[in-house]
């Protein structure tokens, strides 16, 4: 993390952003956890008892979306999100960090506009009045997390270009800097 | 055919700046939408991107990979090399045929190239130097093996491929075990004509007793593949179904008997998961929008005009083209992303051809797996970089023979398709 400036407005900021990383981790995990508890009761319902559980498909469903979208914002945090780095690492130092700020707010605009045209879809479903068939969910609560998901991107990606303004180095993330990627990057 | 060159251009040009792989997609999707189809809301982009990741068989991706996870951190990888090494080490490229062997089985665990990069690339490469194998040779060998994986089932590749082109992923399993075991055959060759122009000596044959007791350690182990394949191949699983068990699987063997991950280190494992499975699935609701909007705007017709009367006439060169085609995209982009951008472009060219699609999902996976390991950007290497701590210029020194065997493999299985279509049309024909 980089020192930045004891501003009381700073310090909100950075403790709200460590409550949404915890928010983030417990949806990550804890979906993952309930596909795997749903998906192996279900083989066990199918192969021993004969029967499915109905609502599987839709929890699996649902889960799917809240990884997705939900995984956003933590992905720009660890520097996790596929790229194609290496023609941006052979530019100079300043050239790239320049670089590295035109992407963060490239993409935090894109996201934004994204979640602006999402948050729309889930008022026209909502208008709708569906409901999922199983479980009798609302669509649209589910449908929210996506909006919610593309702007706490947004927020991620505002952060990066915060810290490459204030501080010196290059920031992937607000909390990552150039030179500690982990060592895998995807599937 | 502006709507192409404006989809095309967006996409490569961010591409090449660096944004994160979603940006090119979404970035080309909406412009191509506002600019060409301004009587579509854009909110219809929205709608695809959550269709993107509803299909029941993507739950297999998190859970393959949390299996993966779970036995990286367990002793899986460690007992399978045993097994390997007692059985082969004694003879002449024991060890780097061993080490090839090790990484298709923890492949047939895994489905992921970089977790068996990382879990067997660690105990392994030491062996090699030690044993007098060049660092270059041992580099590109673990990466160019661990490669396997994604050709041998489960593979996350495959369920990708099988959900974005419509083809059974239970098909494609089968169909990749074949050019999988047939590159391990090559690169086993290769090892043994290294071993003996380096004059490297075979280690000590291992004792009946030695063999014996490495056995009954991977028993387990070595029973999943069997179970994962056997499952799929007989009809019990799908691969859906396959997936959970093997989470189940993994979880007992490691928390429970092995006692390598104990159950409060499950969460965090998870967690890791998500996050894979995250930027994975980011891409997979990305490239829906994309490959809708693509058929919308007739873009692949508007591309491929003439390779789609050529492919027509003659589908051997259509799908060498293919290979081509995902071969040089996966050079330099994830082979996720090739696979999400290049599979509805070619989609009315295949179907028009009356190519098996399950031949052209197994020979996409082999180019992507190809990719993966081969400069200038194949992500294996810079997992390598990471893991061996070794500069580029080292990690892909080794690399050109192992390129001209997959290229060779490529073209056996487009003149013999039965490599691939064998054991499938045996299972589900």
């Amino acid at each position: 993390m980089a020192e930045f400036p004891r501003h009381p407005a700073w310090a909100a900021l950075k403790s709200l952003d460590r409550g949404i990383e915890q928010m983030e981790k417990l949806v990550l995990a804890g979906s993952v956890l309930l596909m795997a508890g749903v998906n192996i009761a279900n083989v066990f319902g199918r192969n021993f008892l004969g029967q499915t559980l109905a609502s599987a498909e839709e929890l699996n469903q649902i889960l799917m979306v809240l990884i997705t979208f939900m995984g956003i914002g933590y992905g720009v945090r660890h520097a996790r999100h596929i790229r194609m780095s290496a023609l941006h690492e052979q530019l100079p130092g300043p050239w790239r960090k320049g670089l590295h700020m035109v992407i963060c707010a490239g993409t935090a605009l894109l996201l934004a506009a994204l979640a602006y045209h999402a948050t729309r879809y889930v008022g026209e479903v909502r208008t709708l009045g569906s409901v999922t068939p199983a479980l009798q969910i609302p669509l649209y609560l589910i449908y929210l997390w996506v909006p919610v998901g593309l702007g706490l991107g947004v927020l991620q990606y505002g952060l990066a270009l915060l810290g490459n303004l204030m501080a010196p180095g290059t920031y992937l993330s607000l909390h990552r800097t150039e030179g500690c990627e982990p060592p895998e990057g995807g599937a | 055919m502006a709507a192409a060159g404006l989809l095309l251009g967006v996409m490569v040009i961010l591409l090449l700046l660096g944004f994160p792989m979603m940006v090119p997609l979404l970035a080309s999707t909406l412009i191509v939408l506002l600019a060409g189809f301004s009587f579509l809301d854009p909110t219809v982009l929205i709608q695809q991107m959550i269709g993107g990741v509803q299909p029941a068989v993507l739950t297999a991706v998190p859970m393959f990979i949390f299996a993966a996870d779970i036995m990286t951190r367990g002793r899986t990888a460690d007992r399978l090399l045993d097994v390997a090494m007692s059985f082969v080490g004694h003879l002449r490229g024991g060890l780097p045929i061993a080490a090839a062997v090790s990484c298709t089985l923890f492949g047939s665990v895994s489905g992921s190239t970089q977790a068996t990069v990382v879990a067997m690339g660690g105990p392994l490469r030491p062996k090699l130097l030690r044993a007098g194998y060049s660092d270059s040779f041992s580099i590109a060998l673990l990466i160019n093996a661990s490669d396997i994986a994604l050709l041998i089932p489960p593979s996350i590749g495959m369920i990708v491929y099988g959900v974005v082109s419509g083809t059974s992923v239970g098909e494609l399993f089968i169909a990749g075990i074949g050019p999988g075991l047939l590159i391990l055959g090559m690169f086993s060759f290769y090892a043994y004509w290294v071993a003996r122009r380096e004059g490297v000596a075979p280690e000590v044959r291992a004792s009946f007793g030695t063999r014996i007791a490495a056995l009954r350690k991977a028993a387990l182990p070595l029973l999943f593949p069997v179970v994962v394949i056997g499952g799929i191949y007989s009809g019990l699983f799908s691969p859906t179904e396959a997936a959970a068990i093997s989470v189940l699987y993994a979880l007992v063997l490691e928390v429970i008997i092995f006692r390598a991950v104990r159950l409060r280190e499950v969460p965090a494992l998870a967690l890791s998961t998500g996050v894979i499975t995250a930027v994975v699935f980011i891409l997979v609701a990305a490239g829906n929008a994309f490959s809708w909007v693509i058929s919308f705007a007739r873009i692949p017709e508007l591309l491929l005009g003439d390779l789609l009367v050529a492919a027509a006439a003659d589908p051997t060169l259509l799908l060498a083209v293919i290979a081509v085609a995902y071969f040089v995209g996966c050079m330099f982009v994830d082979p996720i992303v090739v696979i999400l951008i290049l599979t509805p472009i070619l989609a009315p060219a295949i179907a028009g051809s009356g190519l098996d699609p399950v031949l052209v999902g197994t020979l996409v996976t082999l180019q992507a797996a190809i990719g993966s390991a081969t400069p200038p950007f194949g992500c294996d290497i810079f997992t390598a970089m990471a893991i061996f701590r070794r500069p580029y210029g080292q990690v892909i020194r080794g690399t050109p023979p192992f390129i001209i065997m997959l290229l060779g493999a490529t073209a056996l299985v487009i003149l013999f398709p039965s490599i691939a279509l064998g054991l499938r049309d045996l299972a589900f024909r």
